[in-house]
C-alpha cells in the first residue's frame, strides 16, 4: 500500500506542542512495556524498573526527538511558505489576467515612475555623487578676475595680473594656468582637429591630477626651445589610439609637427573644461606684462592650514597693491576665488536636486494612483477576502497575498521602469548639455539598478500595504453577507478621495514648476540679441604663432578673406575679436579716456570692452549702424584712428551728446592712441540671452590687427554645411593653420540654452506625466464610485431624475476632490516654486499669471476625467440599473 | 558477540525499521515488538534509540506521524513511511544485500 493519496496538510506544532508530543508518546511506550512485564510476572515497581531500564537514556531520547521533529518543522514551513508565494503568484497572476486594463494601467504608471525617478537618479548619481579626479578637491579653488566697473563680473584672467598674483600671494602650495587653444592632429587616421589647453608649471599640481599613464611635464619641456610634448586626454586615448599603453613616448603629429605623448590624463577631467590635449605653455616676450586681455583660467592649491577666507584675503591684498601700481587697468579690478567643486558642480547641482524631487514627486502621485486601483478593485474582491478569512485563513495570511500582488506588480513595473530608464538614460545623454560633467559616464549600473530595486520596493509598499492591512480587517465579514454588493466604509471613501486630492496637489506642484520654466524660456528667447544669426557660420582661429607680425596677419587676414568668398554660397564674409556668444570669446577691456575731460578718477570706470572688427562685420550681423558712417576698407594703419562706439557706451559716456567727431583715447595691444569716433552702432547681448548690453568700443582690424580673430560668413543654404568647405579653403591657404572653433552663429545662441532646455524639458515631461496620472486618477475613482451607486442612480431617474441631473451629481462629486486638490497643490507651490528662482528669468517663483494657467490646465484636465463617468452616468438605462443586484 | 550484532543493528537500523512499516502503520511500541520478534532476541535494542531514529527519519521525511489510538484505546503516535519512505526502503534493501554478497564472497571464497 503506497501512501501517494492525498492528505490533509500536518498542521503546524508550537515547540511546546512537540514538547508534549514527545513526552506523551514516550510515556504511552514506558507504560505498555511495564504493563506488558507486569503480565509476565514482575510486581508493578519491578516492572517499571526494568522498562525504563531497556529504554536507555529518557532525558537524552527526549531530546533527541524533539531536535529532530523541530528540524522537521521548519522544513515543513519553508515549503509551505515557499507554496504559498507560488500559490500567492499564481493567483496575483490570474487577478492580472482577468483584469488587464488594471494591470497595464498599473504597471505603466509604475513603470513611468520608477523609470523616471531611476533614470535620474543614475544621472545625478554621476555627476554628483561620484568624487571627481582631483586630490583634495576640497583644497582647490579657481581664480578670476573680477569686473567691479559695469556688470560685466567674473572673468578669465590676463596673463600680466596671474604672475603678480602668483608672485605675491602666500596662500597657494601651486598655482596655474591653462590657456584654450586647438590644434590640428594628423597621422593615425583621419586628421583631426582637437581642442586642447596650454598649460603653465603649476597647473596639474594645483588641480592635483596626476597622470594616468606616463607623467606630467617637466620643467624643462616649459623652455622654448624644448622638443614639444603632449599630454592627452582619456578619451583621445580610447577613441584615436586604440587604448594602447605604448602611446606613452610616441611621437605623434601635432599640428604638422612632432610631439611626443609623455602621458594620458585619467577621464572626467572636467576643468577648464572638457579637451583632448594638453601642451606647455611658453609666453610670448610681451605676453607676461598683458593686463588687458583675461583669456586664461587660473587654478591654485591652497597651502595646508590656509582657509579660503585667509586666501581670499591674500588675494584682496595684492589685488589693492595692483590697482595702486596699474591703476589704467587695475584700478576697479579685483580677485575672485572660487572652490573648485562649485565651479565645476555649481551650476548643476540645484538643477538635478530639483528634478530628482520631481521625479519622486512623480513617483509619488504614481504610487498613490496605483494606491487608489488597488482600493477601488479591493472593494471588488472584498467577498473573495471575506470568503477566504472566513474559511479560516488568518489575517497575516491575507495580508501576505495582497503584498505578494503588489510586489508582484510592482516588480513588473520595475522591470518596465528600469527599460524606460535605460531609453531615458540614452536620451538624457543625447540632450544633455555638453557641459554638464561627466555626461559621457551616465550609465544604468549596479547602484542605479539598485536604486530601482529600491524604488520597486518602496512603492509596493506605498501602494500595497495600505490597502493591504485595510482589506484583511476581520470587520469585513458582513461583506459575505450583502450579497456581493459590498458596503464601501466610510474610511476607505474618504483615504480613496484622499489620495485624489493629493494626487492633483502633487501634479499642480510639478506643473507649475515647469510653467515657470517653460515662461521663463519664453521671455528669455523673446529677447532680441541685437544681430542677426540665420545662415551664419563662426570660425576662431588663432594666428599670433602662424603670423607673428601685425603686417603678416592683416595680409592672411584679407587672402583668407577673399578665399572663403569664392566658396559657392558664401556671400559676405567679415571678422572680430570677440563675437557675441561665443564660448572662447576673447575679451579684452580698456581704460576710454575722452578728449578735453578729467581722467585720473574717472579712469577705472572707464573700463570698455575693446573690439577689432573688420568693416563687413556689422554688415554681416546686421548689427545697425544708429549714427554716423561705418567703418571704410580705407581706414588702414596711413589713415587716421577712428572707432565705433556702440549705445551702451554712448549712453554712460555722452549722455545727451553726439558721439561722432568726439576723440578718444584707448590702448588695444599697445599704448593708448588717440581715435575719433565716427558713429555709433546698435547693442548687442554679449555672452547670454540674458545679459545685458556692455560698453563696447570698436576699432578697425586694419588698424590694430590682433591674432584673435573669428570669421563671420553669410551663406546661402545650410551654414553647417559650410564649416568642412571653409576648412579646406583655410588649410589650401596655410596647411599648418588651426581652427580653434567652428559652428554656426546661431548654434551659438541655441548652446547657450542648452541647460534651460534641458531642464525644461524634463520638468515639462515629468509634470505632464503627473498631469495625465492625475486624470486618471479622478477618472477611476469617479469612475469606481459611480459604479457602486447604479442602483441609487437607477432609483433617482425613475423618480424622474433627468440625466443632466445626474451627471450634475456625480461631477459636483469630482468637484468636490478638484477644489481642495488645486487649492492645496497652489499652496504647496507656492512654498516649493522658491527652489527654481535661480532658474528663471523675468518671472517670479509666485507668477500669479503662471499659477493660475496651470491651476486652471489641472482643473480642466481633473473636470474631463470626472466627466466622462458622469457622462456615462447619466445615459445609465435606469430599468436595467434597478434590475442590477 | 550481542554487543556486536547490536553494533551492526544500528547500522541497518533504519532499514529494519523501514522494512517493519512497510506492512502498515505502526506506533513506536509496536515497531520495537515486531522487530524484537523478528530478530529473535539475537540481539536487543535499547527502547530510546529506536524513539531518536524514528523521529530522526520523520524529519529527513522518510516516514509521517499522526496521533491514533492503541489496541488498549490509549493515545499513541502512529508511524507509517511516506514516498520517499519507500523508495528509502528500496536503497537501503538493495545496498544490504550487495554489501553481505561482497562479504560473504570474501568471508567463504571456496563455496563460492
Amino acid at each position: 500500500m503506497r501512501d501517494d493519496e492525498p492528505r490533509p496538510a500536518e498542521p503546524r506544532r508550537s515547540t511546546r506542542q512537540i514538547n508534549d508530543d514527545v513526552d506523551e508518546e514516550l510515556r504511552f511506550h514506558l507504560e505498555l512495556r511495564a504493563a506488558e512485564l507486569e503480565a509476565a510476572g514482575l510486581d508493578p515497581a519491578a516492572a517499571r524498573e526494568e522498562a525504563a531500564r531497556r529504554f536507555g537514556d529518557v532525558m537524552e531520547t527526549q531530546r533527541a526527538c524533539v531536535a529532530s521533529d523541530r528540524e522537521r518543522e521548519r522544513t515543513l514551513r519553508r515549503r509551505e511558505y515557499v507554496a504559498e508565494l507560488v500559490q500567492d503568484l499564481a493567483h496575483g497572476l490570474r487577478q492580472l489576467r482577468a483584469r488587464p486594463l488594471f494591470a497595464l494601467a498599473t504597471i505603466v504608471t509604475l513603470a513611468l515612475g520608477i523609470g523616471a525617478t531611476t533614470a535620474i537618479f543614475g544621472a545625478a548619481d554621476h555627476v554628483l555623487f561620484r568624487p571627481l579626479p582631483y586630490r583634495a578637491i576640497d583644497r582647490v579653488v579657481t581664480l578670476w578676475e573680477l569686473d567691479r566697473s559695469g556688470n560685466a563680473g567674473k572673468r578669465p584672467v590676463s596673463p600680466g595680473n596671474f604672475v603678480d598674483w602668483a608672485d605675491r600671494t602666500t596662500s597657494f602650495a601651486a598655482i596655474g594656468l591653462a590657456e584654450p587653444s586647438g590644434s590640428d592632429l594628423t597621422g593615425d587616421g583621419p586628421p583631426e582637429p582637437v581642442a586642447s589647453w596650454r598649460v603653465t608649471r603649476g597647473f596639474f599640481a594645483a588641480l592635483g591630477v596626476a597622470p594616468l599613464l606616463g607623467r606630467a611635464f617637466l620643467p624643462e619641456e616649459f623652455e622654448a626651445r624644448a622638443a614639444p610634448a603632449v599630454l592627452i586626454s582619456y578619451g583621445l586615448w580610447q577613441r584615436r589610439f586604440a587604448a594602447n599603453p605604448a602611446i606613452v613616448g610616441r611621437a605623434i603629429d601635432v599640428d604638422g609637427a612632432k610631439a611626443t605623448v609623455v602621458g594620458v590624463l585619467p577621464r572626467d577631467l572636467e576643468y577648464p573644461g572638457r579637451k583632448d590635449l594638453w601642451a606647455p605653455k611658453r609666453f610670448r616676450p610681451d605676453e607676461l606684462s598683458d593686463r588687458r586681455s583675461s583669456y586664461m583660467y587660473a587654478v591654485a592649491r591652497l597651502r595646508p592650514g590656509v582657509s579660503l577666507v585667509q586666501a581670499r584675503a591674500d588675494l584682496a591684498r595684492v589685488a589693492g597693491q595692483l590697482a595702486q601700481e596699474f591703476p589704467r587697468t587695475n584700478a576697479l579690478l579685483g580677485v575672485q576665488a572660487l572652490p573648485l567643486e562649485e565651479q565645476v558642480l555649481g551650476r548643476v547641482r540645484p538643477a538635478f536636486l530639483i528634478l530628482l524631487g520631481a521625479v519622486i514627486l512623480l513617483l509619488l502621485i504614481g504610487c498613490a494612483n496605483v494606491a487608489g486601483l488597488q482600493l477601488a478593485r479591493g472593494a471588488a474582491r472584498e467577498t473573495e477576502l471575506a470568503l477566504r478569512s472566513a474559511l479560516g485563513a488568518p489575517r497575516e495570511r491575507l495580508v501576505r497575498q495582497l503584498l505578494t500582488e503588489s510586489l508582484l506588480l510592482a516588480g513588473l513595473g520595475g522591470l518596465a521602469g528600469i527599460a524606460l530608464a535605460w531609453f531615458g538614460t540614452q536620451a538624457l545623454v543625447a540632450m544633455g548639455p555638453p557641459r554638464l560633467p561627466r555626461l559621457d559616464s551616465i550609465a544604468i549600473d549596479a547602484r542605479v539598478l539598485g536604486f530601482a530595486l529600491a524604488a520597486t520596493l518602496a512603492s509596493a509598499l506605498m501602494f500595497g500595504l495600505f490597502p493591504a492591512l485595510r482589506f484583511s480587517r476581520p470587520e469585513l465579514l458582513p461583506a459575505l453577507g450583502s450579497g456581493g454588493r459590498s458596503t464601501a466604509g466610510r474610511t476607505r471613501t474618504r483615504l480613496r478621495n484622499g489620495l485624489v486630492v493629493a494626487e492633483i496637489a502633487l501634479a499642480l506642484v510639478l506643473l507649475t514648476g515647469a510653467g515657470l520654466l517653460m515662461r521663463s524660456f519664453f521671455e528669455l528667447t523673446a529677447n532680441d540679441v541685437g544681430f542677426e544669426s540665420r545662415g551664419r557660420v563662426s570660425l576662431q582661429l588663432f594666428l599670433w604663432d602662424r603670423n607673428p607680425q601685425p603686417a603678416q596677419r592683416l595680409q592672411r587676414v584679407d587672402e583668407l578673406s577673399a578665399r572663403f568668398l569664392t566658396v559657392p554660397g558664401v556671400e559676405a564674409v567679415g571678422l572680430v575679436s570677440a563675437l557675441p556668444f561665443h564660448p572662447s570669446q576673447i575679451d579684452a577691456h580698456n581704460a576710454l579716456t575722452i578728449e578735453g575731460r578729467p581722467t585720473l578718477d574717472t579712469e577705472a570706470e572707464a573700463q570698455v570692452y575693446t573690439t577689432v572688427a573688420s568693416p563687413e562685420y556689422f554688415r554681416i550681423m546686421g548689427v545697425p549702424l544708429l549714427q554716423g558712417r561705418p567703418f571704410a576698407a580705407s581706414d588702414r594703419m596711413d589713415a587716421p584712428r577712428v572707432a565705433l562706439v556702440n549705445r551702451a557706451l554712448a549712453r554712460r559716456f555722452f549722455p545727451g551728446e553726439d558721439p561722432v567727431g568726439k576723440r578718444v583715447s584707448v590702448g588695444v595691444m599697445s599704448a593708448p592712441e588717440t581715435r575719433e569716433i565716427v558713429g555709433v552702432v546698435g547693442d548687442v547681448r554679449p555672452t547670454t540671452l540674458d545679459s545685458d548690453p556692455r560698453p563696447e568700443l570698436f576699432i578697425p582690424y586694419a588698424q590694430s590687427a590682433t591674432g584673435s580673430v573669428t570669421f563671420v560668413v553669410r551663406t546661402r543654404g545650410d551654414p553647417a554645411a559650410q564649416v568642412p568647405v571653409l576648412r579646406t579653403k583655410l588649410w589650401e591657404i596655410d596647411p599648418e593653420q588651426s581652427i580653434y572653433h567652428a559652428a554656426t552663429v546661431q548654434s551659438l545662441i541655441s548652446n547657450t540654452l542648452v541647460e534651460r532646455r534641458f531642464n525644461l524639458v524634463l520638468l515639462a515631461v515629468f509634470s505632464l506625466i503627473a498631469l495625465v496620472l492625475a486624470g486618471i486618477g479622478i477618472f477611476s475613482l469617479i469612475s469606481f464610485t459611480t459604479g457602486q451607486r447604479t442602483h441609487e442612480i437607477g432609483v433617482r431617474m425613475a423618480l424622474g431624475a433627468r440625466p443632466r441631473d445626474i451627471a450634475g451629481m456625480i461631477l459636483r462629486d469630482g468637484l468636490k476632490l478638484i477644489g481642495p486638490g488645486v487649492a492645496l497643490g497652489i499652496g504647496g507651490a507656492l512654498l516649493l516654486t522658491r527652489v527654481l528662482a535661480q532658474m528663471l528669468y523675468n518671472v517670479r517663483p509666485t507668477d500669479p499669471a503662471t499659477f493660475a494657467e496651470v491651476g486652471v490646465l489641472m482643473a480642466l484636465v481633473a473636470m474631463v476625467g470626472a466627466m466622462i463617468p458622469a457622462a456615462r452616468a447619466a445615459l445609465t438605462d435606469p430599468m436595467r440599473a434597478l434590475r442590477q443586484e | 558477540m550481542e554487543d556486536r550484532m547490536t553494533q551492526l543493528l544500528r547500522g541497518t537500523l533504519h532499514a529494519l525499521i523501514l522494512s517493519t512499516l512497510a506492512g502498515g502503520p505502526l506506533h513506536g511500541y509496536a515497531i520495537a515488538s515486531r522487530i524484537e520478534q523478528r530478530v529473535d532476541g539475537a540481539f536487543r535494542l535499547e527502547d530510546g534509540a529506536l524513539y531518536q531514529a524514528l523521529h530522526r527519519m520523520q524529519a529527513r521525511q522518510w516516514l509521517r506521524s499522526e496521533w491514533g489510538h492503541a489496541e488498549n484505546g490509549k493515545r499513541a503516535r502512529f508511524y507509517r513511511l511516506t514516498s520517499k519512505g519507500w523508495r528509502q526502503l528500496d536503497l537501503e534493501t538493495a545496498s544490504w544485500i550487495r554489501y553481505v554478497d561482497a562479504v560473504s564472497k570474501i568471508l567463504r571464497p571456496a563455496r563460492a
